[in-house]
């Protein structure tokens, strides 16, 4: 059906009808001015059903106070009943109006039902050849004291991998962000600590995951970030973070991998031995024009980002970084979605390794990291027969995936929404050195492999779960 | 191989997949719809009052202005696209000191009808009673041919402009961080609730006529 246009235009009809008012016969009749002439004083505003969320926090979003004159179609009114909604701090919002003291006065009442605010950001959960278990959660309650104040703490820890030298993972992140605000900046901070170690091989075939063919660089990070973000139109946001960490690595005692016939070569192991610093500002554009933030309809999305880590902050690792994220949404006539997802990214300098681009973060097949803990030595399947299962950490990535989405059901009920999807795509990851190398083959100079998921999108009462084959794939040492 | 040992998860969820009916596509309900043919209209009458439930007789009485949008299409059994559309929408506002609905019905055209009642279901059923309305002239419908009205009603419609707005105020880009690897050690940061009542009305109903046989004139 098409009703989209015309509807639009009904919509509007009372604004367009106005100046030229007709009867039912036709004929003109007197103005009719906005609201049916109803127009009432705010005498005072009365807030009802807020056990946990303070007065003053609704009162901002709803921009209305005692003295101000609404009229019955005020749209300022169903604006505020939205913003309140759109907190998510809320099950249900009205607004009404009771009479005042005298004619012409009216109490403005605004009954909010409250939900709960705390909801689980993720599970850690799996094992691998080189880990047996690691476990954890991330939750976030998302209006702390009642404020607005997003607050979240998440926490991953492993039994110690069968690595040599390598010692069980803890990472700790805890987050805060200022309440949500339509205008003016909204600051953010983050804390975090982890404790694991990184795996590099030392011998064996690149396809073969075995943990004695690795060793263990134990890394110790702590920093935070703080960050200040601006809204600037309708679908654009400009977010400026700085970051600072301690990192601590201790390098393994074996240094040099053996390739086989007496031949060897030095591991490069991405991060400084002992103690280093990392600094960094970065500068995140993110355009968003999607229906949807959870399961789009149609639309785009595109995030372009720039890291800069240089001794003025001081750091010691200098690099540069640029990532650029895009989703364009096409809705099919039968009510499918098709979405294609891409992803460009380079960086330039001597970052350390967990901030370059991992092959678990491109290959939804493998093990996801956890606050930038790596539990597992799985290479890339390697479907292509390229030299993709020998790299891990790189400086240039890309990746391209088309996603097919069927929307289940819309209700509501704990669970309110669900998509299924299938997903398909191919990513590569290489380096500078690698991609230039004379006298390699396309494979060796750009190795690539084919990623695939397919699952269910879920928008719940709790948060958005992914429940995936790719998922459950890259939790199990298959 | 791994892939072997998935194959029943795949499988299964395939067939999940493939069985599932598109949220969009759930059949409306079919109700009996009064048809008449007079001065060279086809005259609709219907009744939607089912639009409203018990708890939005105390939104009527909110002293803010309720909406009510009517579409009609007519559809020709076989095509796809509507042979003619009509719409009415209708304001109902509660006077809090004259303790009265007053009530507006605009129709696509340009054409206003302005009413006074005096209590809730008065008020529901002009708005959601569709007596004799005009849907389209006879001479768009082929004689012998076999058609059938497709009616949404929706209550409280929100302009696609507000909705794009809540939609952004949703995404709070505010609490993602950089993309790559960062994310994974800064932890992912997007703790989104979608109020499924953020929709782009408050309620809707969906229904069709049962198809009838345009008779030769």
């Amino acid at each position: 059906m098409r009703f989209t246009s015309l509807a639009a235009l009904l919509i509007l009809l009372p604004s367009l009808a106005r100046a030229q008012i007709l009867n039912s016969e036709n004929e003109p009749i007197a103005a009719m001015p906005d609201g049916f002439g109803l127009h009432y004083t705010i005498e005072r505003i009365e807030v009802r059903g807020n056990h946990k969320t303070r007065t003053e926090l609704i009162l901002r979003e709803v921009v209305l106070a005692p003295g101000d004159t609404v009229t019955a179609d005020d749209a300022r009114v169903e604006r505020a009943r939205l913003r309140l909604l759109a907190l998510g701090y809320f099950v249900d919002v009205r607004l009404s109006m009771i009479k005042g003291e005298r004619r012409g006065f009216a109490v403005l009442v605004i009954e909010v039902e409250e939900r709960g605010t705390i909801i689980l950001n993720a599970i850690h959960l799996g094992t691998s050849e080189a880990t047996s278990l690691w476990g954890g959660l991330d939750v976030a309650e998302r209006n702390f004291l009642g404020r607005g104040l997003s607050l979240g703490a998440g926490f991953v820890s492993s039994t110690r991998p069968k690595v040599d030298g390598a010692e069980p993972a803890l990472g700790l992140s805890l987050r805060m962000a200022g309440p949500p605000r339509l205008h003016g900046l909204l600051l953010s901070g983050s804390a975090l600590f982890s404790r694991g170690s990184e795996f590099f091989r030392s011998q064996g075939a690149a396809s073969e995951p075995d943990p004695a063919d690795f060793v263990a660089v134990n890394v110790r990070r702590a920093g935070g970030v703080l960050g200040a973000g601006a809204v600037l139109s309708r679908t654009a946001y400009l977010l400026a973070e700085g970051r600072f960490e301690m990192v601590r690595a201790e390098w393994p005692t074996l240094r040099d991998r053996d390739l086989g016939q007496g031949a060897s070569q030095p591991i490069a192991f991405l991060v400084r031995e002992g103690s280093s610093r990392l600094g960094s500002l970065a500068l995140t554009l993110d355009l968003d024009s999607r229906t949807d933030p959870v399961l789009p309809r149609a639309g785009r999305h595109l995030v372009v980002s720039l890291e800069a880590a240089t001794p003025a902050c001081a750091s010691q690792y200098t690099y540069l970084k640029a990532t650029a994220q895009g989703s364009l949404y096409f809705p099919l006539g039968i009510g499918h979605i098709i979405g294609v997802h891409g992803l460009l990214g380079g960086l330039l300098g001597d970052a350390p390794y967990f901030d370059r681009f991992f092959v678990g973060d491109l290959n939804l097949l493998l093990p996801p990291r956890a606050y930038g803990i790596n539990f597992s030595t799985q290479p890339s399947r390697n479907f292509l027969g390229t030299a993709v299962a020998d790299h891990r950490y790189d400086k240039l990535a890309g990746r391209l995936l088309i996603e097919y989405a069927v929307p289940l059901w819309r209700r509501h009920s704990l669970l309110y929404r669900g998509d299924a999807f299938v997903a398909f795509g191919v990513f590569a990851l290489t380096n500078p050195d690698d991609l230039g190398r004379s006298g390699a083959s396309p494979g060796q100079r750009l190795p690539a492999d084919l990623t695939a998921d397919l699952g269910l999108r879920l928008d719940t009462y709790i948060g958005i779960f992914t429940l995936s084959v790719a998922n459950a794939l890259g939790r199990l040492p298959l | 191989m791994w892939y072997r040992r998935c194959l029943p998860a795949f499988t299964a969820l395939a067939l999940a997949v493939a069985q599932a009916t598109p949220a969009h596509a759930q059949e409306p309900e079919e109700r009996k719809t009064g048809i008449n043919r007079r001065d060279g209209h086809l005259l609709v009458s219907l009744g939607l009052q089912d639009l409203f439930k018990a708890q939005d007789t105390q939104r009527l009485l909110s002293g803010f202005t309720s909406r009510v949008l009517v579409r009609i299409a007519i559809l020709r059994l076989d095509q796809s696209e509507p042979v003619a559309q009509a719409m009415r929408q209708t304001e109902i506002v509660y006077d809090l000191w004259d303790e009265k609905f007053r009530m507006r019905r605009f129709e696509a055209g340009g054409k206003v009808e302005t009413r006074e009642v005096g209590n809730v279901t008065e008020a529901i059923d002009l708005a959601t009673v569709l007596a004799g309305f005009p849907v389209a002239e006879i001479d768009r419908l082929e004689p012998g041919a076999s058609y059938r009205l497709s009616v949404r009603a929706d209550l409280n419609p929100i302009s696609q402009e507000l909705l794009a707005d809540v939609r952004r105020w949703l995404a709070r880009p505010s609490a993602r961080s950089r993309t790559g690897s960062g994310d994974s050690f800064f932890g992912s940061f997007v703790s989104i609730f979608v109020n499924p009542r953020i929709d782009d009305s408050e309620r809707q109903l969906r229904l069709v006529s049962p198809p009838w046989v345009e008779p030769p004139r």
